[in-house]
């Protein structure tokens, strides 16, 4: 694997690492969650340079839309929490255990 | 809800099944199930109830970790082969992360704690979107990338989630969570065969959500939330609950009624391919199943006349006829005779 692409796969592995172990509030989810999507971001942008396929260049912005979306709907959940729960700590969201 | 509102959330839930399941574009398919997360989201806390929100927020994380690793499971392999054909996934890595992600995805095991929280958070036809429509895409694409897959990865997965579903649903009194729990050890069931025969697990899908569907629909018409009430809802429609506990033991795979269809083939096809003890354990853990599918029909029956009881039907009755549950309990119950056929069609 060449070195550009494991910095690639090591940014992706350690955003998802962030997401795994979040601990107390939502809110460092949904930055592991936008960084993830950030490194996926960067290659797909270059593929379309490596490639000589100018077709390609719709494709990270389609990506970096829908990921907008989700962050969007990340903070409205986040807002949701806070206004059903107090804050955003992810301890309070006990309610439905088995 | 607004109705506008409720309108866009519809359309844009089939709209996200339907890119999903026509594309031969990874991206395309991401885009798809992006599509379906971001509307759901907004029916599953649409009653702005904390247990909602907790749902809501518990289904976002998962999905939305899930389709980031489907994303890059697609983007290693284009690094490795330079396509992004989805029946053309030949990179190990990208075959793993795919399983996993699909098995976020799904709520197999041993990513299934989501799953009974968040059907139990939000409403009954919520619950039913979540374990019929949405298991579709990600089903689809295992169907299309079956053939790289990792064996043994799959049959670990499946053995395990007929086991987890079953061995869990046995202490739950909320009929949500007792639904999530048989639909985890029926998507066991699923992937069991797909590297084997994929059209088996379409058709195992198939009857999976007819069974689920008539099932919460009934369950939607007496408004039964819990175990305790099912007790007492003979008094609105009597034969719904006899038709319940027929749906109940199709859904545990009882012969002759449908549910027995799609093990008697998924068992047969494991049997010819030499899996016979994978065939044996997933049949012995169905077992577990049974148990509270036989409970639940059991408190759904055991109060209906000629039992003495002290209530007599309720003669003021508000829904006159409900065409759709009644159609479907009876595909539900009566379709095993009609198996050579459709076979054929899957």
């Amino acid at each position: 694997m060449s070195p550009l692409h494991f910095s690639f796969y090591s940014a992706f592995t350690f955003s998802s690492l962030g997401l795994a172990f979040h601990r107390t509030h939502l809110i460092s989810a949904l930055l592991c969650l936008e960084s993830m999507m950030l490194s996926m971001f960067i290659p797909l942008s270059m593929w379309s340079i490596e490639n000589q396929t100018p077709s390609f260049t719709l494709v990270p912005i389609l990506m970096l839309a829908f990921s907008a979306c989700e962050a969007a709907t990340g903070l409205a959940m986040l807002v949701a929490s806070t206004r059903t729960y107090g804050s955003d700590h992810l301890h309070n969201l006990n309610l439905l255990q088995c | 809800m607004n109705p506008h509102a409720k309108l866009i959330s519809t359309m844009s839930l089939i709209m996200g099944t339907s890119i999903t399941m026509s594309s031969n574009h990874w991206i395309l398919a991401w885009t798809g199930l992006e599509v379906n997360t971001l509307a759901i989201i907004p029916l599953i806390s649409k009653s702005h109830h904390p247990r909602a929100i907790e749902a809501a927020i518990k289904y976002f994380l998962t999905q939305s970790t899930a389709s980031a690793l489907i994303l890059f499971s697609s983007l290693t392999n284009a690094w490795s082969t330079g396509q992004w054909d989805i029946t053309q996934l030949n990179n190990p890595t990208s075959c793993l992360l795919l399983t996993m992600a699909i098995a976020i995805k799904l709520g197999l095991v041993p990513f299934h704690f989501w799953f009974p929280e968040v059907l139990q958070g939000s409403s009954m036809t919520t619950a039913l979107l979540l374990s019929t429509l949405m298991k579709l895409p990600p089903i689809t694409l295992l169907f299309m990338s079956s053939q790289s897959l990792n064996p043994a990865l799959l049959t670990t997965l499946a053995i395990s989630s007929a086991l987890v579903g079953g061995w869990m649903g046995l202490n739950q009194t909320q009929t949500r969570k007792i639904l999530a729990f048989s639909s985890i050890s029926h998507l066991g069931w699923m992937i069991a065969i797909i590297i084997y025969d994929p059209h088996l697990t379409i058709l195992t899908f198939a009857l999976y959500s007819l069974m689920t569907t008539t099932m919460f629909l009934s369950l939607t018409q007496i408004k039964v939330l819990k175990l305790s009430t099912m007790l007492i809802s003979w008094t609105k429609t009597p034969m719904l609950n006899a038709t319940m506990m027929l749906a109940l033991l199709s859904l545990a795979g009882l012969p002759p009624l449908t549910g027995f269809m799609p093990k008697w083939l998924i068992i047969q096809e494991l049997t010819k391919q030499g899996m016979t003890p994978t065939a044996t354990t997933i049949t012995l853990l169905s077992l577990l199943g049974l148990f509270f599918y036989l409970r639940l029909a059991y408190h759904s029956t055991i109060m209906l006349p000629p039992n003495s009881s002290n209530h007599m039907k309720l003669w003021r009755t508000n829904k006159a006829s409900n065409t759709p549950t009644a159609i479907l309990s009876t595909l539900s119950i009566s379709l095993l005779p009609m198996t050579p056929l459709i076979t054929t069609m899957f």
